[in-house]
């Protein structure tokens, strides 16, 4: 059995039977930045308080996607073309960048709900790499 | 506050990237001299040399930055100088557009009173893809880590968004924008500079891989090495040097804004929420700034340089600049009025469309068209209509943005 690890430490939580995106907030005006910053990044803040952690909504919206059609080379050799690439839009304001899993594009429209999932992105002989996806949400 | 403008603009031919070329260094003082030799300066009279930096990539984790990000002090050396101010700039592919915006205002304080703003690159080539520095982090290394998105994921992800919100079909935009290549692509062939000579049709752009939907490889720019330089001066001085200076009217600088609804190129989120109404503010912040300096409107603006990356940067900077209606931009295009012979010129140069992208140094391409079209000076590329007011726009990555009107000082 893999170990499976985070692609990135810190991007979402793990272990988890529910991962959620991380974030953080700043106390004094609700900034919410992903992912985790030091620092707030409202210019109309005094940036006076340190910044907490949050988790970010795991439903959002797609505003936008493409399908990239070409394999990118070392060391991200593991995206392989056809993939897909979306913008999620989430109650929260913010918009974030994801890989999209869908059985196919054809199902994509702007606007349909979509949903966090944290899956395998590549393998290599030791480990199982684990990533944010979004996916829809076809029937509830 | 003083007047300035620009007495002379010199360009290199744009050639392949991604392999070395004869030596930058050496290109870019023949190219320096070229325009000096237009202004009829010696280096000596010079008050700054601003020089853009590159984007040559790093190679070795022991070595300290490498000497192309100091062209100014570089050029200096080769050419000479007396008592000059030298200043590297970097701003992404924005950078030429930010010297020149910098040594603008300098002259227009009287700090100083003429300054050679200069700068060649040689672009990594395929998609811009980042590496993880042993000191410190690249955070777009961690996005394409994650995410996968290339630069032009995310010009197709503005196109998408762009034919959603007008209610149209994705082949729409598409048409469009292999239109725009075809259209660039006629004034690249009459451009003696550009690299690519190619006159492509539509369906030679629609025939071609798709990179990422709705983009199709040849709506994507090539990645060039090519460079420029450009005399700039207190417009008092400028009058006794040349009978055509072109005056600067305005030049600004734009940055990343809090609340841009739009996703900006290598990022992972957007940031503060969708705050602005509408998306690309960032990219009509420095533009209505410059208006506003040049106590002018987008109606007085003649011809448009903008730095088109792809051909849906062309279509969103119309959209900007003009502050149409999308639906006005796409029937400018479409009844075939970006031409020489159009109501609204548009890259007549032939764009970064025909010359390919020398990251750093592409702003050298639409000053000097525009140089070129105001003194009636660009041959079978000349605008029938009377020119006196450009305007060109620079787009980079991490959100920089340079804008600056041009007009005839005569």
């Amino acid at each position: 059995m893999k170990r499976k690890i985070p692609i990135i430490d810190g991007l979402f939580e793990w272990p988890s039977d529910n991962p959620r995106l991380i974030g953080t907030k700043c106390p004094l005006c609700g900034s919410v930045q992903f992912p985790k910053s030091s620092v707030c990044n409202n210019p109309e803040c005094d940036h006076s308080a340190p910044l907490t952690e949050c988790f970010l909504s795991t439903e959002g919206h797609l505003y936008t996607y493409t399908v990239h059609h070409y394999d990118l080379p070392e060391p991200f050799q593991y995206h392989k073309g056809p993939y897909i690439v979306g913008a999620i839009e989430l109650p929260e304001g913010l918009i974030i960048i994801s890989k999209i899993r869908a059985p196919n594009e054809k199902i994509l429209k702007i606007g349909m709900k979509m949903r966090l999932k944290v899956d395998v992105l590549y393998e290599d002989d030791n480990n199982a790499y684990l990533n944010y996806f979004f996916e829809p949400v076809i029937s509830e | 506050m003083k007047n300035s403008a620009i007495v002379s603009v010199a360009i290199t031919e744009w050639t392949a990237a991604g392999s070395p070329t004869p030596l930058l260094i050496d290109r870019l003082a023949e190219v320096a001299v070229k325009a000096l030799r237009e202004a009829k300066m010696k280096p000596g009279q010079l008050d700054a040399i601003i020089a853009n930096t590159t984007a040559i990539p790093f190679d070795n984790k022991s070595y300290i930055t490498t000497s192309a990000q100091h062209f100014a002090h570089r050029l200096a050396e080769r050419i000479g100088i007396k008592d000059a101010q030298c200043i590297n700039v970097c701003a992404a592919c924005a950078s030429a557009s930010i010297a020149f915006a910098l040594a603008d205002s300098l002259i227009k304080t009287g700090s100083i009173k003429s300054a050679l703003v200069a700068g060649i690159d040689n672009s990594p080539s395929g998609f811009y893809l980042a590496g993880q520095s042993v000191l410190d982090p690249d955070p777009y290394a961690a996005v394409i880590k994650v995410t996968g998105a290339t630069n032009p994921s995310y010009w197709a992800m503005w196109a998408r968004r762009r034919a959603y919100e007008m209610g149209e079909p994705i082949e729409k935009i598409k048409e469009l924008m292999a239109f725009v290549k075809e259209m660039h692509s006629v004034y690249g062939a009459r451009n003696p500079y550009a690299r690519y000579k190619r006159i492509f049709s539509t369906k030679d752009v629609l025939s071609s891989p798709v990179v990422c939907d709705p983009l199709h490889l040849y709506m994507i720019c090539g990645t060039s090495t090519g460079g420029g330089a450009a005399v700039l001066m207190d417009g008092e001085i400028a009058k006794k040097i040349t009978e055509k200076p072109v005056n600067i009217a305005a030049s600004t600088v734009g940055g990343p804004i809090y609340g841009e609804p739009m996703p900006r190129l290598r990022v992972f989120s957007t940031v503060g929420g969708k705050s602005a109404e509408k998306p690309f503010k960032e990219w009509r912040i420095p533009i209505e700034r410059a208006y506003k300096l040049a106590g002018i409107n987008a109606d007085d603006i003649d011809i448009i340089e903008c730095h088109d990356t792809s051909c849906f940067h062309t279509i969103n900077w119309i959209d900007q600049i003009m502050g149409w209606e999308r639906e006005e931009t796409d029937k400018l295009i479409e009844k075939k009025q970006i031409g020489h012979d159009g109501i609204l010129p548009v890259n007549l140069s032939g764009g970064t469309a025909s010359f390919g992208e020398a990251v750093m140094s592409q702003a050298f391409i639409m000053i000097h068209e525009l140089f070129r079209q105001l003194r009636n000076e660009a041959q079978e590329r000349q605008a029938k209509k009377n020119l006196n007011i450009g305007l060109c726009t620079a787009y980079g990555a991490y959100g920089a943005y340079g804008c600056i009107i041009l007009e005839k000082g005569w």
